[in-house]
């Protein structure tokens, strides 16, 4: 990906829209590019990630096995300590709700933070290839990785796509 | 004095005024701060000291005595829980309905959600009396042999809460990473720095990034919408599962539910006002939510009032004497104060929202807000200290007599809760950045690009 190159080109956008036909212009040139934003939009998504995210099969797992250890936790345990209450069953699957709903819910939310970490790649103490601060504040960025004989061809498609200004750094 | 808003005179927010804004409020504190963060700790540690008066003198300092088991603690802790509710209400569901008052103050919601339920566990371990018994509760393997009773409703409570608490705690953190990613980027002090480097925890706004997270955030909210429904339905259940006339009543659980959205709505308004006005945040915090939250507070008021009908209606409808009694002594018994203060405070004073310039009307609000966390301890008051005062025989009746410990861990219990609120609005993001960009329009150089779908929102933000 991006760190592999020797030289990335940060295209830095107030745009939105120009941000967009940066990453539509180096995708049809198949360049190795990341965009960031201050914001997450649906504009964004359709172009640069129009595929549907995995973290809901994680939590969807996750959630399954909560729900299945919650209700074998209560199960298990009440046949292992078997006192008999007001007549009611050892297993008491109505009781027993309780148990298996929240830790349907507390594995799947767990579930689905561990989902974060691995594909957000977070917690990283590794600098980010051309990130800059003002992608938190109100600017757009779109990185490309590319090898130093490509960097003026580069840097021309995203001025021509409306880049504020263009940067160009070593490999990250 | 109602507020009102013309937004065609004034400019509209941009995701740079966000920004500078919200992380103004970051900026070393004044003496205000440092004021109230002492006062919090000063109460704090009187509830400390009478906590552990209490553990080497013994539980009866509580006060409580035969026939009174659950007191003041379990009045605390039932009251906690339900201000910890509407943080997720307002977090979670109305995320998921897509509700546009929501964005500015959802954040201070949900940290007020994670910091009283902070609270709301203390008091279950204070109640034990020997509270280094208190992992008895959880079920892991012992010497003993010995599991818990899987039927009890206070066991179901044990996972309830614990869940509602880690769920909630993750969901706030996750909704928070973004905006120190943006505290860290404008940081300038080296504590600063480090604080929001390792908080934020390498987070870069990348388009992977937003893909995955937005998608997580919206299973954490699918999540999170079920607790509401049922965190409160289990604490009620504590009640509802016994026999205890005033309690045994199937209308339980949609009244606490209901109950605790009115009181943590209440609480939130308490909360932001003073907010609003110390770090200037009238164009982020509009006089639109302040409307919205009142309208959701006189709903609630509504329902609550309903469901106290209906205990009523059903007391006299069952014809078991018992129960008819417990609901003639509420109001005209000994406790009588506590019956009237919660009407009042829950039933009358709320409907003057009914004037629209009311709902805006901010020294108002905060008057009744208050008047409404006062009276929800009231109903909490009602229904475990009434009741248990007045069961079956009358050999078994009783009264009670506060003690000066108990009093002095409930004023405890806010400092505790003051003194977390107060360090979170100085250190993190108290209202959402990028939940807030997400409503206004995006900055496009051609029309027709953006989706448009803010337009129904950007009224949120002028």
């Amino acid at each position: 990906m991006v760190e592999s190159t020797s030289r990335a080109v940060v295209g830095v956008f107030t745009y939105m829209d120009d941000a967009l036909e940066a990453v539509k212009n180096v995708k049809a040139a198949n360049l190795d590019w990341r965009m960031y934003s201050p914001v997450p939009r649906h504009e964004i998504e359709e172009v640069t990630f129009p595929q549907k995210s995995p973290v809901r099969l994680v939590s969807f797992c996750c959630a399954l096995t909560g729900c299945i250890c919650g209700w074998s936790l209560a199960i298990l345990c009440s046949l292992d300590w078997p006192m008999r209450t007001s007549a009611k069953n050892i297993a008491s699957i109505p009781a027993f709700f309780v148990p298996g709903y929240e830790w349907t819910i507390l594995f799947g939310g767990l579930g689905t933070l561990f989902a974060i970490f691995a594909y957000c790649k977070i917690p990283s103490v590794v600098r980010a290839a051309g990130y800059d601060p003002r992608f938190s504040h109100d600017k757009f960025g779109v990185v490309v990785a590319c090898s130093a004989g490509q960097v003026a061809d580069v840097s021309k498609r995203l001025k021509t796509a409306g880049a504020d200004e263009v940067d160009v750094r070593d490999s990250l | 004095m109602e507020e009102k808003h013309d937004s065609k005179k004034e400019a509209p927010v941009t995701y740079a005024e966000v920004n500078d804004t919200i992380l103004k409020m970051l900026e070393p504190p004044g003496t205000g701060w440092y004021l109230l963060l002492f006062t919090c700790l000063f109460f704090l540690a009187i509830g400390a000291s009478c906590w552990f008066y209490q553990m080497w003198s013994g539980f009866g300092e509580s006060g409580k005595s035969h026939p009174i088991g659950w007191g003041t603690y379990i009045t605390n802790f039932v009251f906690w829980v339900g201000i910890a509710h509407s943080g997720t209400l307002i977090s979670a569901v109305l995320y998921l309905f897509r509700a546009a008052f929501r964005q500015p103050i959802y954040r201070l919601a949900e940290a007020m959600t994670v910091f009283a339920v902070m609270t709301a566990g203390l008091f279950p371990i204070i109640h034990l009396g020997r509270p280094w018994y208190a992992l008895w509760l959880m079920p892991y393997p012992n010497q003993r042999a010995l599991w818990p009773n899987f039927r009890s409703p206070l066991l179901w409570d044990v996972f309830a809460v614990s869940t509602y608490f880690t769920i909630s705690a993750t969901f706030f953190i996750v909704g928070l990473i973004p905006d120190i990613a943006a505290a860290r980027d404008r940081a300038t002090t080296r504590f600063r720095k480090t604080l929001y480097g390792v908080t934020s925890l390498g987070w870069r706004n990348s388009h992977v990034q937003w893909k995955h997270y937005t998608a997580a955030y919206l299973i954490f909210a699918a999540f999170a919408t079920p607790l509401v429904v049922s965190v409160h339905s289990v604490v009620s259940w504590d009640f509802a599962m016994s026999i205890v006339p005033g309690w045994h009543a199937t209308i339980f659980p949609p009244y606490f539910v209901a109950g605790a959205i009115f009181s943590g709505v209440a609480m939130v308004v308490t909360l932001i006002i003073p907010l609003r006005k110390a770090f200037k945040l009238e164009r982020l915090i509009t006089p639109f939510h302040f409307d919205a939250m009142s309208k959701l507070i006189l709903m609630t008021s509504g329902v609550v009032t309903y469901s106290y009908i209906t205990e009523f209606y059903t007391a006299w409808f069952s014809n078991n004497p018992f129960e008819r009694f417990q609901f003639w002594f509420r109001p005209f018994g000994e406790f009588w104060i506590a019956f009237w203060g919660m009407t009042f405070c829950n039933c009358i004073f709320p409907q003057l929202l009914w004037v629209k310039s009311l709902r805006t009307n901010i020294p108002f609000l905060f008057v009744l807000s208050i008047f409404i966390n006062i009276g929800m301890w009231l109903e909490r008051f009602n229904i475990i200290f009434q009741s248990l005062t007045r069961e079956f025989i009358p050999a078994a009746w009783g009264g009670y007599n506060f003690s000066w410990v108990e009093v002095g861990i409930t004023v405890g219990a806010f400092g505790w809760f003051g003194m977390w609120m107060t360090l979170f609005i100085k250190f993190f993001p108290s209202v959402a950045i990028v939940e807030i960009k997400e409503i206004l329009p995006p900055p496009v150089r051609r029309e027709g690009h953006g989706h448009g779908h803010e337009h129904a929102a950007v009224g949120a933000v002028h």
